[in-house]
């Protein structure tokens, strides 16, 4: 039941086709953990904050934050202890890069917490794991038990005076503890309703100690940072969005699955010469390029990198770098349906637009899909979202807001074609 | 400290503080500077979700929550103009999605925050066609409180009082999204002794008192400043008055007393004021023994021919037992016809119950702390010497003597009782003369709590009938006996007594009723305790 | 069926076990569900009054905790899950459809129990198995890259 290895490889998974390189010695016999014990033994923690900082690793979660900065934000000293968190709560539809992470590389991504532990001067790592993933949940104990037994993790880590556990905590079905302060909740046992902000994990995080939550791809790439040097780093990916990702790609492709390859390679490429093109000699309609969250791009746009810089000049960004392909059967609006129902499912429901405006948006399309609705409803439903815009605890309502706005921006004939017809135009369009 | 500019106003305002804290701090908020909000209290931990109290910072792209935002030096914010405004507008838009709008016939018509804020940004309700929740109406909470499910707008105050005030934790939003509710666990109904303030803190018509719901709409009580006397506390309340009839006591705002809260059982005490078990006439024991309903006069008249007859033998025989119900004022003069009678037997009954770490006090009267520190002893002394035979007449404030005494029956040989009371007793069938007493709604004067902070009673109504100030019915005692500074004529004036009382008592300088305000102020030196 | 109330003692070492990984014990909270849930099946009123007491906290701070997580159950559960993932790079790929012809082959709806007691049905808002759709769970057991008759094959030989 494990993931297969990526149809395209590269540094952070080339060894992934090897079940070996899932268990300790292989992993060491690969070179293993060798990052970690230069790390902890050769340099100090802010020369490893700085090297990850000057190399460029972009958090790979969604939000793109520099990696090496935010370690940086930890206070120095050790008055309280400190935490890291990382975050396996990968839920964004369309993503499924970190469970191949932890299902074929958990050693790689232990490896990673061991050097952040080292440049933070954290004790302990939580590791919050989303309930579904079980399977990976199972490696990663495996993995984290091995690491025990054979020093990698416990008092004395390699020999060197670094000391670091691990605890792995398994989720239980709830969309926003994938953002960073739900999911601190959610680690002390309680509803994951995101916390507002100030004050900030990096001063007080999980259980009210400074805590640093890093995205399980994040830690992967650390440790070959540290092996390889930031000039190497940035010889793969652009100048502002160094390395690697894992791209995830779904929906209407004849080879759906994951692919290894530097930020900035265009869309169209992964699509077309990667993925297979569209099944059947249809075309392509759009595509969500990184995740659910991420707006829209109509079949006239594919031609961009995908890195944050080139996506945000046409309104969406890399997000997870989840890429669902949609062929030109698809009814937009249903897509919108599928959406607004997540959003609306999903949400904590504290804060007023999110709660009230995700329900909304989705009650209007439903009627929009069903035939029954009016060309004022598409100017309410832009209203909506922009209320739910950038106002609110976390950045949930923005992400539920901006696919309908995508969706409207390009895709407007859609809704409007339902409202003229009284009807869906699209029947051969996916099962509702 | 920081300096702030608010609204183009500079303020210097505490640091640490956030702009909804600091506004409340300057007593700015809606009353001068207005920052719309729901979820923020300021008693109850930052929140930080309904979203309404968005501000524009200068320097920042997006709006800020007044609520949740520190205050930093040289910080500059505005309040209302179209940007923020609009943001506000969204947020009332959303709220009312899901809101019933049943107006009138929602009980918090009137006092609705929501119905406020609707009118104010000019949302009446949401451009919605969809159908709205369908949830749960007149949920029963608890003894107190009765919910609506479908006006909730999830602000989680309520939830919030449970955790962090009363710390029973009764409630909390089971579910998330648009299908969060507020809920109690089977069996653990919404029930302890404060239970009553989620109502108050609620700002819509979803958690309405069981005891006030559909009495009366708001807008025709009169909200009177006055104080709890139920315990020692003295809670600062409003008293919801309208014909002449007090309706509900709701918490009135003292950080130093009672913060916004108080707890059920005083807040029911308002139903004693009219309990169909008042003194409403003057009565005096006719010849064959019963008691027979006179004219104020002439129970003065009765009362100074017995107590003059019973002091005859000199002075010494007379002794007072006051209530911790009465008013400094009433005290004071009981002490000054005391002192003309050359008696120093004087003791109070403060009656005694369970105590809290919140705002509970054991003594369960208002004033004990003034009428220690005005003299009197412990009611126990009084009863001691009663029971020793060196008392024939005795004057009574109140019945919460009666439990020192053991029973009325211990005055069953005294020449003279004369009692001054609210509320029929027992001790009535030892009393030769009976003065019907006002309660504190209907007194002016003042009261010191057990920090010893003196607190002011302004009439909130007229008895319906004849009752006075015990210090009215000493007043024209004296008078009739002629005593030393009870001067013809003079009418009892809680104001003027309050003032005297600065003179004569040290530790009530400076604490006459005029200058306690509505906040109240503490004793200098002896007194507090 | 009658309502568990009391966790065995097995299930009471593992909570405490996972209670001693945290700062505070209240961490192992999600944790101690998945036990309690292992053993029963579901959280039911008298399980929550318990694993209050173990945290020192009050039953409905169990209760809010079981109502927010999808995989937290309030009631009595068929004695295998089969949730269906519906998001939509699972829909584009026919999971809806799947999930509409499993509903009809069981006779119950997303959501529902069989009335033997077999099945609990229900669908997922994405699984992270977005390239190998459709796809379902039975248990904690994914199966990927079904078509309907292989469901509906996998549906019938749960026991």
């Amino acid at each position: 039941m494990g993931l297969k290895a990526p149809y395209v490889t590269n540094y952070l998974t080339q060894h992934f086709a090897d079940d070996a390189f899932g268990q300790v010695d292989g992993y060491v016999a690969r070179g293993g953990y060798e990052a970690a014990r230069q790390a902890i033994s050769r340099m100090s923690p802010e020369e490893v904050s700085t090297l990850v900082k000057d190399a460029g690793l972009q958090g790979r979660g969604g939000a793109g934050f520099g990696a090496g900065l935010k370690w940086t934000f930890m206070p120095k000293g050790n008055e309280k202890p400190k935490y890291l968190v990382c975050n396996a709560d990968e839920s964004e539809p369309g993503s499924f890069k970190d469970r191949l992470l932890m299902e074929r590389g958990p050693h790689q991504m232990l490896e990673g917490i061991l050097i952040a532990a080292w440049a933070t001067g954290a004790e302990k790592t939580f590791i919050y794991i989303r309930g579904e993933y079980a399977y990976a949940a199972k490696q990663l104990q495996r993995a984290i038990d091995e690491a025990y037994s054979r020093g990698y993790l416990g008092a004395r880590v390699m020999g060197t005076q670094l000391a670091h556990d691990v605890v792995l905590v398994r989720g239980a079905g709830a969309y926003i503890c994938g953002e960073e302060t739900g999911l601190l909740e959610s680690l002390e046992g309680k509803k994951g309703q995101p916390r507002k902000k100030p004050p900030f994990p990096a001063m007080y995080g999980a259980f009210g100690m400074p805590t640093t939550v890093n995205n399980v791809e994040t830690f992967s790439h650390v440790p070959h940072i540290i092996k390889h040097g930031k000039d190497w780093f940035r010889t793969l990916g652009t100048e502002k969005s160094p390395g690697t990702t894992i791209f995830g790609v779904s929906g209407h492709v004849v080879r759906p699955g994951l692919y290894e390859l530097p930020l900035g390679t265009k869309l169209d490429e992964i699509i077309f010469e990667h993925a297979g093109g569209v099944p059947d000699g249809k075309r392509v309609k759009g595509v969500i390029p990184g995740g659910m969250s991420m707006p829209i791009l109509p079949a006239g746009q594919l031609d961009v990198p995908m890195a944050n810089e080139f996506l945000r000049e046409r309104k969406s960004m890399l997000g997870t770098g989840g890429i669902m392909v949609m062929d030109e059967t698809t009814c937009m609006v249903r897509v919108a349906s599928v959406i607004s129902y997540f959003f609306r499912d999903e949400s904590c429901g504290q804060c007023t637009q999110c709660r009230e405006g995700t329900g909304w948006m989705n009650k209007i399309i439903n009627r929009i899909e069903r035939g029954a609705g009016s060309s004022e409803d598409l100017d309410v439903l832009l209203d909506v979202a922009g209320k739910m815009e950038g106002a609110t605890i976390c950045a949930f309502s923005d992400a539920a807001a901006w696919p309908i706005q995508g969706l409207l921006r390009h895709f407007r004939e859609d809704f409007e074609a339902h409202v003229r017809e009284k009807k869906c135009p699209f029947p051969a369009s996916f099962e509702l | 400290m920081a300096n702030i500019t608010i609204d183009g106003v500079q303020y210097e305002v505490k640091d640490g503080r956030t702009i909804l804290q600091a506004l409340d701090d300057l007593g700015l908020l809606m009353n001068g500077v207005d920052v719309p909000h729901y979820c923020w209290h300021p008693k109850l931990s930052i929140d930080g979700s309904c979203r309404l109290c968005q501000v524009e910072i200068k320097g920042q792209p997006k709006l800020q929550i007044a609520c949740n935002t520190p205050v930093a030096d040289g910080m500059e914010i505005t309040t209302a103009n179209e940007r923020v405004k609009k943001a506000r507008e969204g947020v009332m838009e959303l709220l009312l999605v899901n809101h019933p709008l049943d107006c009138p016939i929602c009980d918090q018509a009137g006092e609705c925050k929501l119905q406020d804020y609707a009118y104010e940004y000019g949302v009446a309700h949401a451009r919605t066609k969809e159908p709205r929740r369908a949830l749960k109406k007149r949920v029963d909470l608890g003894p107190t409180i009765t919910f609506d499910q479908e006006r909730c707008i999830l602000c989680r105050r309520c939830v919030r009082f449970t955790r962090e005030i009363s710390k029973t934790s009764e409630l909390t939003v089971n579910g998330r999204g648009d299908r969060s509710v507020i809920e109690t666990f089977p069996g653990f109904p919404l029930d302890n002794d404060y239970s009553m303030n989620v109502a108050d803190i609620c700002p819509v018509g979803a958690l309405t008192t069981k005891d006030f719901r559909f009495k009366i709409r708001v807008w025709f009580l009169d909200d009177k400043p006055g104080v709890c006397t139920g315990c020692a506390n003295g809670c600062n309340v409003h008293l919801g008055v309208a014909n002449n009839q007090v309706y509900r006591y709701v918490p009135r705002r003292n950080d130093a007393v009672n913060e916004t809260w108080m707890c059920d059982e005083g807040r029911m005490s308002y139903k004693q004021i009219g309990a169909p078990d008042r003194v409403q006439e003057a009565l005096v024991r006719s010849a064959v023994g019963g008691l027979v309903s006179t004219k104020l006069e002439g129970a003065i008249a009765a009362a100074a021919t017995k107590l003059r007859a019973a002091t005859s033998g000199g002075a010494g025989v007379v002794a007072a037992l006051a209530s911790a119900h009465a008013t400094n004022e009433d005290l004071f003069v009981l002490r000054r016809f005391c002192e003309a009678l050359g008696t120093e037997t004087m003791g109070v009954a403060v009656p005694i119950g369970r105590a809290d770490e919140l705002l509970i006090k054991a003594e369960k009267a208002a004033n004990g702390a003034g009428a220690r520190a005005l003299g009197f002893k412990d009611a126990q002394s009084v009863v001691d010497r009663v029971k020793a035979g060196a008392v024939r007449a005795l004057i009574v404030l109140g019945h919460d003597a009666l439990a020192a005494l053991g029973g009325e029956t211990a005055l069953a040989g005294l020449d003279c009782v004369i009692l001054l009371d609210s509320h029929h007793s027992p001790l009535e069938r030892a009393a030769h003369v009976v003065f019907p007493a006002r309660v504190a709604a209907e007194k002016r004067g003042t009261i010191t709590n057990h920090a010893g902070r003196v607190q002011r009673l302004v009439p909130a109504i007229e008895p319906a009938f004849d009752a006075f100030s015990e210090g009215e019915v000493l007043m024209r005692l004296g008078q009739a006996l002629g005593l030393a500074g009870f001067a013809p004529g003079v009418s009892f004036n809680a104001r003027e007594v309050s003032r005297a009382i600065g003179q004569a008592v040290p530790a009530f300088a400076g604490c006459d009723y005029d200058a306690v305000g509505d906040e109240g102020r503490l004793l200098g030196g002896a007194g507090a305790r | 069926m009658s309502e568990p109330t009391a966790l065995s003692k097995d299930s009471c070492a593992r909570i405490e076990r996972e209670m001693a990984k945290f700062p505070k014990k209240r961490g192992a909270l999600l944790a101690a569900l998945h036990i309690a849930q292992e053993e029963h099946g579901w959280i039911s009123l008298g399980l929550a009054k318990t694993l209050a007491a173990m945290f020192e906290i009050q039953p409905i701070e169990v209760m809010e905790v079981v109502s927010f997580y999808n995989m937290f159950y309030d009631r009595p559960q068929g004695r295998h899950h089969v949730y269906v993932c519906t998001n939509l790079p699972c829909s584009l790929r026919g999971g809806r459809g799947m999930l509409r012809a499993i509903e009809s082959h069981l006779g119950v709806r997303a959501g529902e129990t069989t009335a033997d007691g077999r099945v609990s049905l229900g669908h997922e808002e994405c699984l992270g198995a977005c390239a190998y759709a459709p796809m379902l769970r039975v248990g904690e057991t994914y199966h990927e890259n079904l078509d309907v008759e292989q469901a509906k094959r996998l549906i019938d030989a749960l026991e």
